[in-house]
This record gives C-alpha cells, sequence and structure tokens, in this order.
C-alpha cells in the first residue's frame, strides 16, 4: 500500500472483527514492503490501550498484533489527540515497544498527505 | 480514470452491499476503468455461490459476474477472511478438509497483496463498509 | 481535497462527527445510505458544511426532505465526485 495510503483505523477491538482485520492488512502490505502510514482515530485508539486480556470472550490479543508492526517496519504511528482526550485515555498509557507515536492535532491536514484512505 | 473498490459488508445485511454495486455499475457507466474489487471482512460472503435470496429480493451475485464479464474486473475474495467464514474454492475445501465448496464463478481467492496491488494501480480507491 | 463519504445515521453513530471533526477547509462531504439522515430539512443533528451532497436515491427511499443548502446528486455525479477529490474517506 505504501507511504501514498492512510489506513485510518476507527473501530475498537473485539467488538468488531475489522479492527483486527484492519491490522492484519496494514501488516500483509508491511510484509511486502507496501506498508502504509497508520492513523487512530475515535474508537480506534483503544486498539492501543494496554492490559487488553481478551482469553476470556475467546480472542487473541490484538495489542500483540500491533507490537508486530515494528518488525515489518512500521515504527511510526499516527494518533488523534482529540479521540484520546474525548475518552479520558492520557498520552503516556498508549505506548506500544518500538513505536514512536505521532500524536494528530489536525486529522484533516494529515488526511490531505495521501492518495488513498482505506478506513477500517 | 481507474477505480478499485473495498467491500467489508455482506450482502444482504445492510445497504453498503448495494451501495457498492450501484457505484461500481456507475464507475463503469461513466467510462472509467474499474480495476479490482477486494472483497474483505464479512464482504467475503459476496464470493458464496449459494445465496438464495427470494425472488423478488435484489440478486447481489449476478450482477457482480455480469459487471465481470462485461468490463473483466477483477473479483477478489480475501482467502484469509473467506476461510474464517467460510468461503472456500474447491482446492482449498480440499486443502482444509471441509465438506463443500461454494466460491463462486468469477470470483478469485487472493491475498491481502491483492489489496496492496490495488492501492499502488489505481486512481482512486473506495471502501465500503458498516452492516 | 478530499471527499469523505458518511453512511451512518448521526443519531446512532459517531461516523459523522469524526468526520466532520477531521474535514478540512474545502474537503467535500457526501451523504449515503442512513447517512442520509443529516440531511433532512428538519435534521435535529446540526448545520452541514459548505460543499455537502447527498445522494439522492437514498433519501428518497427513506422519504426524506433534502435540505435547500444541500446538493442532491445522482450516481453518475457521485462517481464525477470520486474524480474530482483525493483522497476519498469513508466513514461508517
Amino acid at each position: 500500500m505504501s507511504t501514498h495510503t492512510l489506513a485510518l483505523c476507527r473501530q475498537a477491538p473485539y467488538g468488531s472483527a475489522l479492527a483486527r482485520e484492519g491490522l492484519e492488512a496494514v501488516l500483509a502490505a508491511a510484509a511486502m514492503d507496501q506498508a502504509p502510514d497508520v492513523l487512530f482515530l475515535g474508537d480506534g485508539v483503544f486498539q492501543l490501550t494496554a492490559d487488553q486480556a481478551p482469553q476470556e470472550i475467546g480472542q487473541k490479543s490484538l495489542y500483540r498484533n500491533l507490537q508486530a508492526l515494528p518488525m515489518f517496519g512500521v515504527e511510526r504511528i499516527y494518533v488523534c489527540r482529540q479521540s484520546l482526550a474525548d475518552r479520558g485515555i492520557s498520552t503516556e498509557s498508549i505506548a506500544v515497544p518500538g513505536i514512536e507515536v505521532e500524536l494528530v492535532t489536525d486529522p484533516g491536514a494529515l488526511l490531505a498527505r495521501y492518495q488513498h484512505v482505506l478506513s477500517f | 480514470m481507474k477505480f478499485s473498490l473495498v467491500v467489508y459488508s455482506a450482502p444482504h445485511a445492510g445497504e453498503a452491499a448495494a451501495s457498492a454495486l450501484r457505484f461500481a455499475r456507475a464507475v463503469v457507466d461513466q467510462g472509467h476503468e474499474l480495476y479490482r474489487v477486494f472483497f474483505y471482512a464479512d464482504g467475503v460472503h459476496h464470493g458464496s455461490a449459494l445465496a438464495a435470496p427470494p425472488q423478488d429480493e435484489q440478486d447481489l451475485l449476478t450482477p457482480w459476474q455480469e459487471l465481470r464479464q462485461a468490463n473483466d474486473v477483477d473479483l477478489v475474495v480475501c482467502i484469509a477472511a473467506a476461510q474464517r467464514r467460510g468461503v472456500l474454492s474447491h482446492s482449498e475445501a480440499e486443502r482444509l478438509e471441509r465438506p463443500a465448496a461454494n466460491l463462486a464463478d468469477g470470483f478469485e481467492l487472493g491475498g491481502l497483496g491483492q489489496l496492496a496491488d490495488a492501492t499502488a494501480q489505481s486512481d482512486r480507491v473506495v471502501t465500503f463498509g458498516g452492516q | 481535497m478530499a471527499l469523505h463519504i458518511v453512511n451512518r445515521s448521526p443519531y446512532r453513530s459517531s461516523a459523522l462527527r469524526d468526520c466532520l471533526n477531521t474535514m478540512a477547509e474545502g474537503d467535500a462531504l457526501l451523504l449515503i445510505e442512513d447517512g442520509v439522515y443529516a440531511a433532512s430539512a428538519s435534521a435535529q443533528a446540526g448545520a452541514m458544511p459548505a460543499g455537502t451532497y447527498c445522494l439522492g436515491a437514498d433519501a428518497d427511499a427513506r422519504g426524506v426532505s433534502v435540505s435547500d443548502a444541500i446538493a442532491r446528486i445522482d450516481d453518475a455525479r457521485w462517481v464525477a465526485l470520486c474524480v474530482e477529490h483525493t483522497p476519498v474517506v469513508s466513514w461508517f
């Protein structure tokens, strides 16, 4: 998908399969050296919270998929600052090892840089 | 201009599947090229040959097959998403030891690389989602 | 300039709100499917920005009377809007 594509992730984990399948699409593209940039916005920021333990609901941890991103060359993610604030999530609590989190205050300006935006 | 579509919604689940079909027809009618439709997430159910909606309801299988026939559109069903949901080609059914195959004519199973390729090859990519 | 496409009712989903918070000056907004409830003349969803369009077929299907400030379009114009804008961003 490469850097002319932005993956826009807006789904909370576990409640929607598209959260997982969106990350899988990003990882698959990255494995082919076509990693898109990734923006977490809206409920998508819930994907970034630590302490996810979905074993009892029969799901695999989505956070683990996130941790795999640096292995495939995705070393920076964009996160909407306002979406975090709206949900009472502190910026310190969304660290993913090996990934630089770039907080975005103007997501519209970010979107404008890309030819394609794939919504997940 | 070259278009590709990404469809996340199952047919007969909401309006998004019908919207995608209408948009695809409009793209072709306006003289643009429709390069690929990538069916992902619940959208993979588009590739099932076994759907049998009532006569007076919209058919969301044949029109895609006709679009493919007339305009050489790639209809790609994501293989990983399809395995989870039980949309299988004959070879996949055999490999996974499942009792039947249901992938419709005109559709092909493909990897997520086909989605990455569609974004690289197309001038515009439009996603259709939501139940 | 981007084209944003919203297909959810503003009363049920955050899709429209997220989209409006993200839209840049000069971007276009297209309301389709249940998104057309935001285009209704009597909508309580707040004023839509300049450059808002609504799929006429989806509004008609739901008996929604589209506000004069919003342009009703057909499928051909939908494709044209996609040609005129980049990127095309779907909110659902």
